[in-house]
């Protein structure tokens, strides 16, 4: 099964089991823009949680952005779709997806403090890395829809943007010092 | 109306909405007030330089899909949210002069500069 989402407290060896990008498997358009979407779905439901169980500044910013960010780039894919009058199709990614943020969601539930803090923050470098990649090397290329292509384009400047943050509020937080 | 260190005058402009004019006087000795535009494309402020004088408008126009501001680094002024495909302006004011500092405010590492330039001696 693929997983995206990684143990954030085995971070540099869950990513070394995952697939490369060219090893997603084949999807058609509808599956991509649902896969997308679930990804940036479920960095929204980190954002809420590391708002409500954070107090370090670093974090809480952090997560306001990925809020702010994410629910643009969504409501941007919602138009889209809207526009483009088609579904979304559930995918086996998608529900990986969802499988490793559930796991995760409860193993951060069951942290405080700097715990909290920093498998928050190292799960979010972990997350646009691999999911940055994807879209990139696997996303994009895949698509045939050029409207599409180009949402994934511009979202892409913002993960990768988000991916650079989150490297700063790692080193900021100390995390693994 | 004072908008602080800066001596901007602030103000949004969305789509055509509305734009406030503070501080504009009169009596700047170039050929009349220019309004600039400035991109926010690909988190980057383009250009990141921007020389002005009094009177003159600046627009941000943001091209992401992510929200971002121009912000006074120091306060004083902010255009407020602007979401994909929406402008915000302001009016540079007529006391303004040199260097001023900005950035957005989701997105701190952003940064440009507003250079106002005088025709007085």
């Amino acid at each position: 099964m693929l997983k995206f989402v990684t143990p954030p407290l085995a971070l540099a060896a869950a990513l070394a089991t995952l697939p490369a990008p060219a090893q997603v498997p084949d999807l058609n358009d509808l599956e991509i823009a649902h896969a997308a979407y679930t990804a940036g779905a479920i960095d929204i439901r980190y954002a809420h949680l590391a708002m409500a169980l954070s107090e370090a500044p670093a974090v809480r910013e952090f997560a306001a952005v990925m809020l702010r960010d994410h629910n643009a780039v969504n409501e941007a894919a919602g138009a889209l779709i809207q526009e483009l009058d088609v579904t979304p199709q559930d995918n086996a990614l998608s529900q990986a997806l969802l499988t490793g943020a559930a796991e995760n969601i409860d193993r951060f539930r069951t942290l405080d403090g700097a715990a909290f803090d920093c498998a928050y923050a190292e799960n979010e470098l972990g997350y646009h890395q691999v999911v940055n990649q994807t879209v990139s090397e696997s996303f994009i290329p895949a698509v045939t829809v050029a409207p599409l292509r180009e949402l994934l384009a511009d979202a892409l400047v913002t993960f990768r943007a988000h991916e650079a943050h989150a490297e700063r509020m790692v080193a900021e937080l100390g995390c693994g010092s | 109306m004072s908008t602080g260190r800066s001596g901007l005058a602030g103000g949004i402009l969305r789509g055509a909405a509305f734009v406030f004019l503070l501080m504009l006087h009169p009596a700047t000795a170039h050929d009349g007030p220019h309004t600039h535009r400035v991109h926010i494309t690909d988190f980057a402020f383009e250009p990141a330089t921007l020389t002005v004088r009094p009177g003159d408008t600046i627009e941000w126009i943001n091209d992401d899909l992510a929200p971002h501001t121009a912000t006074a680094a120091t306060g004083g002024w902010d255009t407020g949210l602007l979401s994909s495909g929406t402008v915000g302006a302001i009016v540079i004011g007529a006391e303004a002069a040199g260097s001023i500092d900005y950035i957005c405010a989701f997105h701190p590492h952003m940064r440009g500069v507003i250079v106002v330039e005088r025709d007085d001696p």
